[in-house]
C-alpha cells in the first residue's frame, strides 16, 4: 500500500465512525470553570469521562501553585532534562514522588506515554523477553516493540496463562519483563496483582506495573494497587501519569528495588524532548501533597463510583467490572453505543464512546469515569441520563431508576 | 510434530469461521490487505493458534508475516521446539 493509499484507508475507517451519526471522537469540550462541568456544542453538560478522579484540576491550591510558577519561572523550560531543562522544581518533584511511594528513586517524564515507551524500550533489549497483559495500553505495546525484545502476550488478567508463558520460556524467564496495569482504563477491572507477583517471582522474572489509573485512587494512602494488595516490595518498576488523579500532564517511573537513576542517560524519550513546563510541575507537586492531606477525596470518589455502579446494575446494564472509578457499560453494537452516547449527551452527561478497535475484544462501550468532585446532584443527573438510555434502548421501565438510587 | 499443511489448514479453518465467512481462503492471501483483517483480528487469530498448538507466538515477529503461508511457516517452527 502506498503512503497516500494509507491515508485514504484511514479516511474510510473514519467514515465508518461518522456513519454512526455522532461526533464523539475528538468532540470539543469547553471546560466551564470546574472539574465536572463543560459545554459541548453549546450545551452545558456534566463531565463523566475525564479521568479526573480526584477532581484536582480546579483545586485552588493547585491552580495557585501553577500561577505562581508561571510568574516566577516562565512559560516553558525550552530544553531537555539533560541540558537546560532541569529546574529545582523537577528534582523536587522526583524526590517527593520517591518519598510518597517509598521508592529508591523516581524519574519524571513529559507524559505517561513517553514514560512507558522510554522505560520499557530501554530496560528490555534484543535477547530479552517481554510478556505483557493482552489489554495493555498502546504506550506499553509501543515500548515493547521499540525494545527489540521478543514479545509475548498473556490472556488479560490471567495469572495461569502468564505461568504457562513463563514456563515455556525455560531459563529465559529470568530475562523476562512482565508488564501489567493496575486498574484497566477501558473496562475498569483490576489486575490480580498478588497472583501475578507470585507467578513472576516463581520464575525469577521482573515486573513493571503501569499504575496510571490506580495511583491516587487505590491503596490506604493512595499509592495505588500494589499498596492495596500489599505487594509493593515485589514490584520492580512502577510507571504512571500525572494526567489522571494528579490533574495535570506528565509521567513517572519509580522503583523500590532498583536505583533507576542511570536510566536517565539512556532513555532517548527522556533525553531528546523538552522537560515539563514549571507550572505543570508546580500543580503536580501541589496535587501530590493533597493526595496525602485529603484522604476524603478517595472516599468520595469511591462512594460516587459505588452509587453509579449499583444504579446502572439496577437498570439492567451489562457492566465491565465490579464497582470501580471507571464504569464501562457494554453495548450490543457500535451503532447502539453511539445512539446511547448521544442520548446521554442530550440528557446533559458526557461519557467516552469507545468502539472497535479502541476497546478490548471488539467491544463497544460507554466509559464513564467518576470524580471526587462530582456532587450528589451531578451523580443523580448521571444516573437519570442512563435511565433514559435504558428505557429507550432496552425497553426497561424508568421506575427503577431515578436520582434517588 | 505438526506439519506445515496442518498449520495452513488450521489457519484457514479459523479464518473461515471469522472474517471469510465460509469462503475459501488461499494460502498466499495477504491477511491484512486481501483478507481485510484489522490488527485486533490478527491478535485474535494468533490467540486461537496459540491455544490449538499450545505455543507462544512472538508478536514482535508479526511485522514479517503477510500471508497465511508466512504465518503457517512460523507457527510450524514454534510447534517444533
Ligand atoms: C494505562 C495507561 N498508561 C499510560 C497512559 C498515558 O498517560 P499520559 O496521558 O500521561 O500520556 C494512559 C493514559 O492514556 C493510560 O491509560
Amino acid at each position: 500500500m502506498s503512503l497516500l493509499e494509507k491515508l485514504e484507508a484511514a479516511q474510510r475507517s473514519q467514515d465508518v465512525l461518522q456513519a454512526l451519526g455522532v461526533n464523539a471522537i475528538g468532540a470539543t469540550i469547553d471546560v466551564a470553570g470546574s472539574a465536572t462541568e463543560g459545554d459541548i456544542a453549546g450545551n452545558r453538560v456534566v463531565l463523566a469521562g475525564t479521568n479526573n478522579y480526584l477532581g484536582l484540576t480546579f483545586d485552588p491550591v493547585c491552580v495557585e501553585a501553577a500561577v505562581r510558577a508561571v510568574r516566577s519561572h516562565g512559560t516553558g523550560t525550552t530544553g531537555s532534562r539533560l541540558a537546560n531543562g532541569t529546574y529545582a522544581c523537577h528534582a523536587a518533584l522526583e524526590t517527593e514522588l520517591a518519598d510518597f511511594l517509598e521508592a529508591r528513586s523516581a524519574i519524571v517524564f513529559t507524559t505517561g506515554y513517553v514514560a512507558n515507551v522510554g522505560v520499557i524500550s530501554t530496560l528490555a533489549g534484543p535477547g530479552d523477553v517481554i510478556v505483557l497483559d493482552a489489554d495493555s495500553h498502546a504506550s506499553i505495546y509501543e515500548g515493547a516493540k521499540l525494545s527489540g525484545a521478543e514479545v509475548y502476550r498473556f490472556r488479560h488478567n490471567d495469572p495461569d496463562d502468564l505461568d504457562k508463558r513463563l514456563r515455556r520460556l525455560g531459563e529465559r524467564a529470568s530475562r523476562t519483563l512482565v508488564i501489567v496495569e493496575g486498574l484497566y482504563s477501558m473496562l475498569g477491572d483490576v489486575s490480580p496483582l498478588k497472583q501475578i507477583c507470585e507467578v513472576k517471582d516463581r520464575y525469577g522474572a521482573y515486573l513493571l506495573l503501569d499504575d496510571a489509573h490506580s495511583f491516587g485512587t487505590m491503596g490506604a494512602t493512595g499509592r495505588g494497587l500494589a499498596q492495596a494488595e500489599g505487594v509493593e516490595d515485589q514490584v520492580d518498576f512502577i510507571t504512571g501519569t500525572f494526567s489522571k488523579s494528579l490533574g495535570s500532564v506528565g509521567g513517572y517511573c519509580a522503583s523500590r528495588k532498583h536505583d533507576i537513576n542511570p536510566l536517565r542517560a539512556q532513555i532517548r524519550a527522556y533525553m531528546f524532548t523538552a522537560s515539563s513546563t514549571p507550572s505543570v510541575i508546580a500543580s503536580t507537586r501541589a496535587a501530590l501533597h493533597l493526595i496525602s492531606r485529603r484522604p476524603e477525596l478517595r472516599t468520595r470518589l469511591w462512594s460516587n463510583a459505588k452509587r453509579v455502579h449499583s444504579a446502572l446494575t439496577g437498570l439492567g446494564f451489562t457492566l465491565g467490572a465490579d464497582s470501580s472509578p471507571v464504569i464501562a457499560t457494554i453495548m450490543d453494537s457500535p451503532q447502539q453505543a453511539a445512539d446511547a452516547w448521544q442520548m446521554l449527551l442530550d440528557a446533559g452527561v458526557y461519557v467516552n464512546l469507545v468502539v472497535p478497535p479502541g476497546a478490548p475484544k471488539n467491544m463497544s462501550i460507554l466509559r464513564c469515569s467518576l470524580s471526587a468532585a462530582h456532587t450528589p446532584d451531578q451523580i443523580s443527573q448521571i444516573i437519570d441520563a442512563y435511565a433514559v438510555v435504558a428505557e429507550h434502548l432496552m425497553g426497561r421501565p424508568k421506575a427503577v431508576a431515578g436520582g434517588s438510587l | 510434530m505438526t506439519t506445515y499443511n496442518e498449520c495452513v489448514a488450521q489457519i484457514q479453518q479459523i479464518l473461515r469461521t471469522t472474517v471469510a465467512k465460509g469462503e475459501v481462503v488461499g494460502e498466499d492471501m495477504d491477511l491484512i490487505e486481501e483478507l481485510g483483517l484489522a490488527s485486533l483480528d490478527v491478535m485474535e487469530l494468533i490467540e486461537q493458534l496459540e491455544d490449538v498448538f499450545d505455543i507462544s507466538f512472538p508478536i514482535n515477529e508479526l511485522g514479517d508475516v503477510r500471508t497465511i503461508s508466512d504465518l503457517a511457516r512460523r507457527v510450524q517452527l514454534l510447534t517444533d521446539r
